[in-house]
């Protein structure tokens, strides 16, 4: 629940999602799931001459499984708070 | 609370309903249709589908009609911007061709996987080439 | 209409079934359940390099291996209408009981989006009902801290 907590507070920002097919998008975020799906708006493929079908999709949704990396600006991110966070739930769930 | 977009499978794709959508599956298929309707495990109904080869600046299209996909099944899907979609820099190739030139670029990548395996093995790497993910 | 939906509409028509490895099946479907296990009969099962045959009176398939159904337009539409004659029919018996998610083609399984800001995951907000399928329904009270 935690990562999905922290994906909610990172909706509009720009970023970059690899896939285990080496596939890398990069877009804003638009909504995440309890899996982990993403949704992207305005994308853009960084390699587009190896994925060419991906040429005419503006805003896509990708499956959590197939996921490999997520990457965002550093300042996007309150360090602080995450690992405040992620005490707590090792806390919570360590007994 | 910004409950206009719930943070669910449901709610991500729920704009997406009766859009051009394309769907990439994890076999590697890239799938083109209209999305009909979907569920929690991210299993789509696609109509009047359309399976598209792809082949550097070439295509070939193959109609496939009503499709019920498991959503375990699918890497991504996006919704196609009709108007870019015309602008594409494709050309159009009869299916026959399409599937001869896919048999060699196979031919020549199992070669290559296949040496590649080889050299990796030799240091110590076990192949995880033949998990049934070809996308 | 939901796609396991559909597919229970389909019972006794004819479609194909692929597997995750490629194999395809064509045949008439018996039965199938919330797993999307499914029962086929007067199968014809075709390789995954389309080089061999087989045929079986009846087979069952586990539904944790399908890649997906392809299936005849006119099922699809046969389906919906069927939907909607029900539809009517519960509209004329049941009143203003109202179908839930009635009404809404293609609306995801939760019938989420309508309801306004129900479905707001890890709010440990009340209502948790119904069957909220896949990754156990998080613990009520483990919500966001930071949001």
């Amino acid at each position: 629940m935690l990562i999905f907590s922290f994906f909610k507070t990172l909706t509009d920002q720009v970023i970059t999602v690899e896939l285990k097919n080496d596939l890398c998008i990069t877009g804003t975020l638009k909504s995440v799931d309890q899996f982990l799906n993403i949704r992207l708006d305005g994308i853009r493929v960084e390699d587009p001459e190896r994925h060419p079908h991906m040429l005419a999709v503006k805003n896509v949704f990708i499956r959590g499984s197939v996921v490999r990396y997520v990457r965002m600006a550093a300042r996007a991110v309150d360090t602080t708070l995450l690992e405040d966070a992620t005490r707590r739930e090792a806390h919570n769930t360590g007994k | 609370m910004d409950a206009l977009i719930p943070f669910t499978t449901s709610g991500s794709l729920v704009d997406l309903v009766d859009k051009k959508v394309l769907v990439v599956l994890r076999d590697g298929r890239k799938l083109t249709g209209v999305l009909r309707s979907y569920d929690q495990f991210a299993n789509f109904l696609l109509e009047s589908t359309v399976e598209r080869l792809h082949y550097k600046f070439e295509y070939s299209d193959v109609d496939i009609g009503v499709l019920l996909i498991r959503g375990e099944n699918v890497v991504a899907l996006g919704e196609i911007d009709l108007i870019a979609e015309d602008n594409l820099p494709f050309v159009e190739i009869p299916l026959d061709e399409m599937r001869d030139k896919l048999a060699a670029q196979e031919k020549r990548r199992e070669r290559d996987n296949i040496v590649k395996d080889k050299v990796l093995g030799s240091l110590g790497f076990v192949s995880d080439r033949h998990e049934g993910d070809a996308y | 209409m939901l796609p396991l939906a559909l597919l229970s509409a389909a019972q006794g028509k004819p479609m194909l079934v692929e597997l995750k490895n490629g194999v395809t099946f064509n045949g008439h479907l018996v039965d199938c359940d919330n797993f999307m296990n499914v029962t086929l009969r007067e199968v014809y099962q075709t390789s995954a390099d389309g080089e061999r045959f087989w045929k079986m009176k009846e087979m069952f398939i586990k539904g944790n291996v399908i890649k997906y159904f392809r299936i005849a337009d006119a099922i699809l539409d046969q389906a919906a209408e069927e939907q909607e004659k029900n539809r009517a029919l519960g509209r004329q018996r049941g009143g203003g009981r109202g179908g839930r998610g009635g009404g809404m083609p293609g609306r995801g399984g939760r019938g989420g989006p309508p309801r306004g800001g129900q479905a707001g995951r890890g709010r440990g907000g009340p209502g948790m009902r119904g069957a909220r399928g896949g990754a156990g329904a998080g613990g009520p009270g483990a919500g966001p801290r930071q949001a």
